[in-house]
């Protein structure tokens, strides 16, 4: 271990290259120095309160390999006090982002607290997206009922993102929002996640969408037909590529010729075959691509 | 709306159908005649980022009808002219630029801040992307959303997740996306590429590449953004940080969090062309280990000097990615590559836009010899603007160049982390490694998200 008060005042020397050799050497340095990190942190001098900043992340790397390092639990508690009411914002985000790193699901409780605090809560957001584990995503599905509307399209990106299987509920009850803004990022959320619901969804209506949530509202519904595909649901799968053919976009007929084809049913073929002489140029182009790696896969 | 030729056909693909209402209405301008290219045989363009990088993308209104020679930092030999294009969408988020690209390119561009209300529009065919390093994976994913082949610029991503989604998007959609590490389009990398592939220095067993370092930075106070410019746009998917002068544009690279050094910038470049030679698009390395310094002081905190070393394995060699290392003895340039065979060694210099140099043996061997392995690029902007047409995947791939983004992301983690990362190339994961993994992919923020 290192001794600490030598440790901090090397942070705090005039001679940039002492503070850098400090940092470096901040993963032999006690969990204990933590909230007098977090206060130089917030100095007005610069180059310490950059020393500070590295040498949290330095002693954050020490113990990130292993999620059963000895100390990583003292290390996380010491973030997590950073992370609270008595330090500067700047120095509870630093703390929240390296918390994404090493935090495990014992700290949720303790990062949740924030969430609906409008200057923390996308820190905070973005430290339980990269939890693993099924409390970090309960703690998002629960923070979403309490969420003001503004912050709720993040919320559901959060869930999408981590594939929440348990919001796929309360997507299918977000795409009925009145906010547009809303109904769109749960149908984002729903593709990404690709979990079939117990009942059709009522996607939202594409005439109360701008031009641009038409588009994410589409790709929505094929990441979630690329989904069922992955799980073997071939069937409803095929039933979103026919739909997708179907309109006049030539980028959503490629795309379904291409579902088509990785589907590599006969069904999915006989569909695939209707656009191999299409007029489009582009999906002609695509649709016989198509054709010959499904050919090439089957072989 | 009013509905255009070009949206007509592209939105009905009722060529054929249409085709004797067509003929027509279309007057004989649009056909081709009184020396115009016909509209249909005519790119529209739009561009995302038209800072110093993306001017260099613009095709002015007044060049339409004329030939207008290739750039001749994107590859290819001799004198090539474009396929005829306009620039007819514009987007950035500093309203200064802006202007200065519309002035540039002439006639009535549509002016855009935000690069969605560009995407939309469906006269829109292809997107030039030359925006800051943090936006490039979300740009490429909804511009294929809405449809739009896209020319982006290096380094393709900056997280493995980000350059996993951006392969994807491009297949969902069946986009051609070309990434602008044009050094493979370049003669003299075709030229080496030949040299080696054909076994002229025996098994190749190690790269080293060399670079100058990254600049260590100053202190610079944060200040308000200027008014022309929307910085919570500029910042996007990223994590927020106060607008400072010394971050944005121009020199918001030696940043981790937007552009990632000179391993992120350059190694885009010299390591696409080993990747390239070495036939390794489509895996990568099975260790990585970074070595070297952050800048001491001073707001930046992306490596100065670095070391990496990546082991690949079925076939066995070593790529070695060192600011500064050892530069050729060959050839005089600023940063490269040798490959080290079993019989001899060859330089491989450059390979952006200032050109690609390689050793006269190599030119020699291209010259007398049939190498007909290796694809040879007519250049990156032709060939991207070919694989429009023909639907091809370009030389510089998504896929291949989410490969060479992994290296440099990769390579900055180890860096950061200061721990060798055992990598799984097919899995692409770090091996008991659980931080590392979580800086695989970086959660968006706001209304950004892949």
């Amino acid at each position: 271990m290192l001794d600490d008060q030598k440790f901090l005042a090397d942070l705090q020397d005039s001679n940039a290259d002492v503070r850098f050799a400090a940092w470096r050497q901040a993963g032999q340095a006690s969990p204990a120095v933590i909230p007098q990190l977090g206060k130089l942190a917030a100095s007005s001098q610069p180059g310490s309160a950059k020393a500070a900043r590295e040498a949290l992340a330095t002693m954050t790397h020490a113990v990130g390999k292993d999620p059963s390092a000895p100390i990583r639990a003292a290390v996380v508690k010491g973030l997590l006090d950073l992370s609270g009411d008595g330090y500067a914002l700047p120095v509870r985000v630093h703390a929240l982002r390296l918390l994404s790193g090493i935090a495990g699901p014992d700290a949720v409780p303790a990062l949740v607290k924030w969430i609906q605090q409008p200057d923390l809560r996308e820190e905070v957001v973005f430290c339980l997206e990269r939890i693993p584990g099924p409390a970090a995503a309960k703690a998002l599905l629960a923070a979403y009922r309490d969420a003001p509307d503004i912050f709720k399209p993040r919320l559901l990106a959060a869930l999408g993102h981590l594939r929440v299987a348990e919001a796929v509920g309360l997507c299918t009850e977000a795409m009925r929002s009145a906010n547009a803004e809303i109904a769109v990022a749960a149908v984002k959320a729903f593709g990404r996640i690709g979990a079939k619901p117990a009942t059709p969804p009522a996607l939202p209506d594409p005439k109360t969408l701008s031009a641009w949530q038409q588009i994410e509202r589409l790709d929505g519904i094929l990441r979630y037909a690329e989904a069922r595909a992955k799980e073997g649901d071939a069937a409803e799968a095929l039933r979103v590529y026919r739909q997708a053919l179907e309109r006049p976009e030539e980028h959503w007929q490629c795309a379904a010729v291409i579902g088509l084809a990785r589907l590599g049913s006969a069904e999915a073929a006989a569909v695939l075959l209707t656009r191999l002489n299409s007029p489009n140029s582009t999906v002609r182009i695509t649709a016989r691509n198509a054709w010959k790696s499904m050919a090439a896969s089957k072989a | 709306m009013k509905t255009s030729r070009r949206r007509f056909l592209k939105h009905t693909g009722a060529a054929a159908a249409g085709g004797a209402l067509l003929f027509d209405i279309v007057p004989a301008r649009a056909l081709g005649l009184q020396g115009q290219p016909a509209p249909s045989d005519v790119l529209n363009l739009g561009h995302i980022g038209i800072g110093g990088r993306g001017r260099g993308f613009l095709r002015p209104e007044a060049d339409l009808g004329k030939q207008v020679p290739a750039p001749p930092n994107l590859g290819g030999e001799g004198t090539r002219f474009l396929r005829p294009a306009r620039s007819m969408a514009l987007c950035d988020v500093d309203a200064q630029r802006l202007d200065m690209a519309a002035t540039r390119v002439g006639g009535k561009p549509k002016l855009y801040r935000d690069f969605r209300r560009l995407l939309e529009d469906p006269d829109v065919d292809a997107v030039y992307i030359a925006s800051p390093d943090h936006w490039h994976a979300l740009h490429t994913i909804l511009a294929c959303q809405a449809g739009k082949d896209v020319y982006v610029e290096k380094p393709a991503c900056n997280t493995i997740q980000e350059g996993r989604a951006m392969v994807a998007a491009a297949e969902r959609y069946g986009r051609v996306v070309q990434v602008g590490s044009q050094g493979r389009s370049q003669p003299a990398a075709w030229q080496a590429a030949n040299y080696i592939r054909a076994g002229r220095l025996g098994r190749v067993r190690k790269v080293a590449c060399w670079h100058y370092a990254s600049p260590a930075g100053d202190w610079t106070p944060d200040a308000d953004p200027p008014p022309t410019l929307d910085y919570d746009l500029w910042v996007g998917p990223a994590r927020w940080v106060p607008y400072n002068p010394r971050r944005t544009h121009g020199s918001f690279r030696w940043m981790i969090d937007f552009g990632g050094g000179q391993i992120r910038d350059r190694g885009a470049h010299v390591m696409s062309i080993a990747n390239w030679i070495m036939d390794a698009d489509h895996t990568g390395p099975v260790s990585v280990e970074a070595k070297g310094e952050p800048p001491h002081d001073g707001m930046y905190d992306s490596g100065v000097t670095m070391e990496v070393t990546y082991e690949f394995r079925n076939p066995e060699w070593t790529l070695i990615w060192a600011q500064p290392g050892t530069p050729s003895t060959e050839l005089d340039a600023r940063y490269g590559a040798v490959y080290w065979g079993e019989t001899g060694n060859l330089t491989v210099t450059l390979g952006d836009g200032q050109g690609t140099a390689t050793d006269l043996k190599a030119k020699d061997f291209a010259a007398h010899c049939d190498c007909g392995k290796a694809f040879k690029s007519p250049g990156h902007a032709e060939n991207f603007e070919d694989c429009i047409r023909t639907r091809e995947k370009p030389i510089m791939h998504m896929e291949a160049a989410h490969r060479v983004a992994s290296l440099c992301v990769l390579g900055n983690i180890s860096f950061q982390l200061q721990r060798k990362l055992e990598w799984d190339p097919v899995a692409e994961r770090c091996k008991n490694d659980d931080e590392a993994n979580r800086l695989l992919s970086r959660p968006g923020r706001g209304p950004w998200h892949l």
